[in-house]
């Protein structure tokens, strides 16, 4: 006992500095590969395009207020970040309820529903696109296998398909990491309390709302951060499947801010974006930032 | 008794309907999830013609090795998977050294600051990669490492540290400090009582953190887009994604080099996925 007590305050003496020191390596590689960047892509928002005299501007901000493109851009955006991510958590709590219930070939079928995750997103990519090609692709042959009357459908082609069209490919590509999450969360939850419902003769819907929902409901916000976070982030998917086309339709931000940066070389009005797009995604993180800090 | 009889033939009921249900899910899951991989696995194994026939075919009529061997023998692939071999292992080494000291200064020690690093750190994830690749770009060219390993690494760290500092610190807070004290009383310094008593504990969670940077590393795509100009220093995703935009897409040999590129990928998730998730949802489920 006495030994413990000497250790204890051994160890807390030692603990004011020290910690630091672990840390600051890192916080120090940070700094220089992402915050100074950051910084200046901050900064560079708000000096002219194309200028050697950096003074202190709000054109660029003001161009993309009337930047019709940037704003198809971010309507883009917001619908592929809110439609995937809503499908991937749909998709994603009904496959981890199956594999819950523990089924025969558990195993098998949790490899089989993790696959398309571990796939890097830039080859999910490139096979959705030969899938939806019109006239090579599968889909296509198993619409006209279907007898469907004219199977050659444009799937990246079409201004209003290419959208939905990206969005599945990525729901197929992104739900079982959401699914991996939601098992861990759904295994969690006490059986015990499955049992005592089911004496009480609780209906399955009950259980659901009453023990499944609150049980989960930590782990559905990971999962929802998470996936928020990743997609607004999402390139090598829609960059291999339509570079953003046809027109703008499928031009979410981060392609539209690469095309600004290094086809037009426009870095300022690129920074001016790519500021606003990390806004955007700091405000709906905060929460999560919250949670996480707060619990640790 | 009753009662108990009701509870259990209910019981038994609502077991055989969410059984059914359960195994039309899990068949239906798997063939959505695997048809692209079938299908990725087929044409690679397809004549340049057959890939493109009108009607397509679904089985390959005459199954060759063709387009893995123009991609392994007649390619600059090899080059490519060597290059992204190198980075993603010198990011993976780099980011979970230092992830592994702040995860293990943040989990056992208690500063100034504390909370507010530990925000900021997880923070960064927020800021996308587009933000930073312009300034990034003329930092790099502008210190002579622009088109080099070390620059890319140097890059792939800002998306991978996160991560590898938050999944160590979870792995490490799953070790009793009692171990670490009584290596300090011994006289090890607070460094040698983390590389001799809580490395070798954590081994399975460090090497989880190492593969999870080294795949994000590897499929990435915008920093080896932007940060390298001749194609000896392209990685295997820039690799194929420049095959993907030239004027005639040879889908095959497309698809052999996805198959070359996903495999290990597949292997190292699968092998790893409990310790993945467990790093990754560190803190939001303890207790």
């Amino acid at each position: 006992m006495n030994q413990s007590l000497v250790s204890k305050a051994l160890f807390r003496s030692i603990r004011l500095n020290t910690g630091f020191a672990f840390v600051f390596p890192c916080l120090l590689l940070l700094l220089l590969v992402l915050g100074f960047p950051a910084f200046v892509a901050v900064a560079n928002s708000f000096t002219p395009v194309w200028s050697n005299v950096k003074t202190f501007t709000l054109d660029n901000y003001i161009k993309l207020q009337q930047d019709k493109q940037f704003w198809e851009s971010l309507r883009v955006t917001i619908v592929f970040v809110a439609g995937t991510v809503s499908l991937h958590l749909i998709l994603g709590l009904g496959v981890a309820l199956a594999l819950n219930t523990e089924p025969l070939g558990n195993w098998f079928f949790r490899i089989i529903a993790i696959l398309p995750w571990t796939v890097p997103d830039v080859i999910s990519g490139l096979v959705w696109r030969f899938m939806y090609d019109p006239t090579a692709g599968i889909i296509n042959y198993f619409l006209d296998r279907l007898g469907v009357q004219n199977p050659y459908v444009e799937w990246l082609a079409a201004p209003h398909l290419a959208l939905p069209s990206v969005i599945f490919a990525d729901v197929w590509r992104g739900y079982p990491f959401v699914m991996l999450i939601l098992l861990a969360g759904l295994q969690a939850i006490p059986k015990e309390l499955y049992e005592a419902a089911r004496v009480d003769g609780a209906s399955v819907l009950q259980e659901f709302r009453h023990i499944t929902i609150p049980g989960l409901s930590r782990m559905f916000q990971v999962a929802f951060a998470l996936d928020v976070i990743w997609q607004f982030r999402r390139f090598g998917l829609v960059y291999n499947m339509t570079q953003g086309g046809p027109g703008n339709a499928t031009d979410i931000l981060p392609l539209a801010i690469y095309r600004q940066y290094f086809r037009y070389f426009n870095f300022e009005y690129a920074s001016a974006m790519a500021v606003v797009l990390a806004v955007i995604m700091i405000a709906i993180s905060i929460p999560y930032v919250r949670m996480m800090v707060k619990r640790t | 008794m009753n009662q108990r009889l009701r509870t259990t033939t209910v019981t038994k009921r609502r077991m055989r309907t969410t059984t059914v249900l359960t195994y039309l899910i899990l068949i239906g899951v798997c063939l959505f999830n695997l048809l692209p991989f079938v299908f990725m696995l087929f044409t690679s194994l397809k004549t340049d013609q057959e890939a493109y026939a009108i009607p397509p075919t679904f089985w390959p009529e005459r199954a060759t090795l063709d387009a893995y061997t123009q991609i392994i023998v007649w390619s600059d692939f090899p080059r490519y998977f060597l290059n992204s071999t190198i980075v993603s292992l010198g990011t993976a080494l780099l980011s979970t050294v230092l992830g592994a000291l702040a995860g293990y200064g943040f989990s056992r020690f208690n500063f100034r600051g504390r909370g507010s690093y530990m925000g900021l750190i997880l923070a960064t994830q927020m800021l996308p990669g587009v933000l930073l690749v312009g300034p990034y770009f003329k930092l790099l060219s502008a210190v002579g490492l622009y088109n080099t390993y070390l620059g890319l690494i140097l890059a792939f760290t800002t998306i991978t540290l996160p991560f590898s500092v938050w999944m160590m610190k979870g792995f490490i807070d799953t070790v009793p400090e009692e171990l670490d004290h009584a290596a300090l009383v011994d006289g090890c310094t607070p460094l040698s009582a983390f590389v001799r008593v809580i490395m070798p504990v954590i081994g399975p969670g460090m090497v989880a953190t190492i593969v999870f940077a080294f795949l994000l590393a590897w499929g990435d795509l915008l920093w080896a887009l932007v940060l390298t100009s001749s194609d000896d220093m392209a990685m295997v995703t820039l690799g194929l994604s420049r095959l993907v935009t030239q004027f005639r897409v040879i889908w095959p040999q497309l698809m052999a080099g996805s198959v070359i590129a996903s495999v290990p990928c597949m292997v190292l998730y699968l092998t790893l996925q409990n310790y993945l998730v467990k790093g990754l949802t560190a803190g939001a489920v303890k207790e």
